[in-house]
């Protein structure tokens, strides 16, 4: 898949690059608005990462631009600025998600699979990571053979996990998706380590396995083997 | 012309003022007073002109040529004869006797039927004359006696007296304004006197006061409402630079960690695991600075009244067990139980940023609970109000603390909340979430000790509380 970068940043936009190359896709870095929206006019992409404050031209009448050319490549936002006027606009305008800086780089990543429909997050009703599994439909969850006796919370964690098993979740993604908090820095990091140290009790304790990592500094993740 | 008023000082304005009405009443006066004077002076003059025309009547007799002349003259002194005089006329317009001054009167004197008196200013050859005409019998015959006086004398004397009014009006203009200028002045000294000292007054001395002589007067009540400012001002100085303090203290620590890890890490090569664990110490900071700015800005966002809430109805009960049950682990934790009363109270509401209220205050009491103890949550509903109490059995809150809680960076404690992960701003963002519903925070004191946190917020969108729906 190619994608292109429009950030002016340069340390940012190396790092956006190589994450997204480590993920197999193409990567083309435009530094300024104008190269950008030259680029993403006269190329094919499938994803346009785009800054909205860059020297010149803002990333707004870029977008402004593109759609009004018929464009219609996936447009993910990053801003600096979290008013609520400005996520209205840019959605309005046609992008299709938004992310505030600074954002953790597995968030990044996810959005990017979602918005290139590649990783989407299973619809699927039986959920299973090694000998674990987990069953939407009957809200049951076991390790081997042992059934894992969950909270309502504990389960939507557990699902959440296994939805994206494999990948790096924030606490952000968790607090958003699982807790529907869209703020930052709230009393819900605390719970979340909590709910996730009980459900690390009761899914990986007496097992030889363990399955749920915890990325010091970034989040969490589930998956077999060292993370 | 209100631009150039305004721009000299009140002094010079008052002055000017006064200066101008002074002027109109004077004028009025003036006007008043020659209208008066010149009244008074006819007057006199027909009552002379009366005096004469009986005089001449009773002195006049027939002569022998058909005539009339005085019988005798002996009360005639002569004086003034040059600008008065009188005349005799017969029914027929014939001149029968003319004495004094020979004005260049018309020569039939229009003869007065009813009354038998006539006044009359008439302009002769130059000269304006004050004529008598009377009806009179003499020997039988009705004659017209006309009695007559040149006015010029009268002009004189009233031109006289026009003088002095338009010649004193200016010099009497000029003593008031200087003697306006003067009072107020004086008046104005006291004002004069504060805002030299107000103006020592600055950033740095906020601290001092106006002297206030007499609290009762004007200026007093002017002095005082100033050392009130004075000391808001001082208030929120004080305030900006606790938080300043504070800020740089809490932006600084973690960018200090941050840093130090780096250059220890960068130091001497170590093992990949070492490196994970430094990268992964450095990201935890800043995560916490991150929340912190975030933080920050959302409440600076509040005090620039840039934040619109999204009101919908929302069942504070139901948001209540909501955020109790989210929050419940890390009670559980501590062993802590929740004593939950909160049945449905729908209110008019932003969902999120009242939950953002709800959550801190409830995460604030967990934090500062002892460990078993019960957390008691109330909501309630009295005339458009909603109110939550959470009410906890903690060390409570001494009374000198209680409005400082509130304020951003402010911690009783300062080494354990930091450590358990507080930003020292839950409390800020509550007290600004609740008070954009137009609502208030409070803390009292518990009836067993303890605090009780009060989150009161009206039922209903108060439409000057300054937050319209999206």
């Amino acid at each position: 898949m190619r994608v292109l970068v429009v950030e002016d940043e340069r340390k940012l936009a190396e790092v956006l690059a190589s994450a997204l190359q480590h993920e197999s896709h193409e990567v083309v870095v435009a530094p300024t608005g104008a190269r950008g929206f030259e680029r993403a006019s006269t190329e094919p992409f499938d994803l346009i990462v785009l800054d909205l404050m860059l020297p010149g031209c803002s990333g707004l009448e870029i977008l402004q631009h593109l759609r009004q050319r018929q464009n219609d490549t996936p447009v993910l936002i990053l801003t600096a600025r979290d008013g609520v006027d400005d996520r209205v606009l840019g959605l309005d305008l046609g992008a299709d998600d938004y992310l505030v800086k600074p954002f953790a780089l597995p968030e990044l990543l996810a959005r990017v699979r979602a918005l290139l429909r590649r990783g989407r997050p299973s619809t699927a009703l039986r959920l299973k990571t090694a000998d674990l599994e987990l069953d939407v439909v009957t809200r049951r969850a076991s390790r081997g053979t042992r059934a894992l006796d969950l909270t309502v919370r504990e389960f939507e964690l557990l699902e959440y996990l296994l939805r994206h098993q494999g990948d790096l979740v924030s606490r952000e993604m968790l607090a958003r998706e699982v807790w529907k908090e869209p703020r930052r820095a709230t009393p819900l990091d605390n719970v979340i380590d909590v709910q996730m140290a009980r459900l690390r009790r009761k899914v990986d304790a007496d097992a030889g396995e363990r399955l749920i990592h915890t990325i010091r500094g970034v989040g969490f993740v589930l998956r077999e083997g060292e993370p | 012309m209100i631009p150039r008023w305004s721009a000299a000082s009140i002094r010079v304005q008052l002055t000017g003022r006064y200066a101008v009405v002074l002027c109109l009443m004077l004028a009025a006066y003036a006007v008043a007073t020659f209208v008066a004077v010149r009244h008074e002076f006819f007057e006199q003059l027909d009552e002379q002109l009366l005096e004469e025309a009986e005089t001449a009547e009773g002195l006049l007799r027939p002569t022998a040529e058909g005539r009339v002349a005085p019988a005798a003259d002996r009360h005639h002194d002569g004086d003034g004869d040059e600008d008065r005089g009188y005349d005799v006329w017969s029914s027929d317009d014939r001149l029968l006797y003319r004495s004094g001054a020979d004005f260049a009167l018309p020569p039939a004197p229009a003869r007065p039927s009813s009354p038998s008196l006539r006044y009359e200013s008439v302009d002769a050859a130059g000269h304006a004359v004050r004529v008598l005409t009377r009806t009179a019998t003499v020997g039988g015959h009705p004659v017209a006696l006309r009695v007559f006086r040149s006015e010029d004398r009268l002009r004189v004397q009233l031109g006289e007296v026009l003088s002095v009014l338009v010649l004193g009006f200016p010099l009497v203009i000029v003593v008031a304004g200087v003697a306006g200028y003067v009072l107020a002045r004086r008046a104005l000294a006291p004002i004069d006197h504060l805002s030299s000292e107000a103006r020592r007054i600055t950033a740095e001395r906020l601290h001092q006061r106006l002297s206030v002589p007499n609290q009762r007067d004007e200026i007093g009540r002017l002095a005082a409402v100033i050392n009130d400012a004075f000391a808001r001002l001082d208030a929120s100085f004080g305030q900006l630079r606790r938080f300043t303090a504070d800020a740089s203290h809490e932006l600084r620590t973690p960018l200090a960690v941050i840093r130090s890890i780096g250059e220890a890490g960068l130091g001497e090569t170590r093992t990949p695991a070492e490196y994970k664990q430094a990268m992964g110490s450095m990201l935890e900071e800043v995560d916490r600075l991150t929340g912190l700015v975030d933080t920050l800005l959302r409440l600076s966002y509040g005090d620039a009244g840039t934040v619109r809430l999204a009101r919908e109805a929302v069942n504070l009960g139901q948001l209540t067990r909501e955020v109790a049950a989210s929050l419940s682990v890390l009670a559980e934790e501590r062993n802590q139980r929740f004593e939950l009363a909160a049945p449905d109270v729908v209110i008019d509401a932003d969902r999120l940023v009242l939950r953002e209220a709800m959550m801190n205050v409830l995460d604030n009491a967990i934090r500062y609970s002892p460990p078993s103890s019960t957390i008691v949550i109330h909501v309630g509903a009295e005339t458009g109000q909603a109110a939550v109490t959470v009410t906890d059995e903690g060390p409570g809150i001494a009374p000198e603390y209680r409005d400082r809680i509130f304020d951003r960076f402010f911690r009783l404690d300062e080494a354990r909340s930091r450590d358990s992960g507080g930003t020292g701003l839950g409390l800020a963002i509550a007290k600004w979430a609740v008070e954009i519903h137009g609502g208030r925070l409070s803390v009292a004191a518990g009836v067993h000790g303890g605090s009780v946190f009060r989150i009161a917020v009206p039922m209903h969108a108060i439409s000057s509380a300054g937050a319209r729906p999206l």
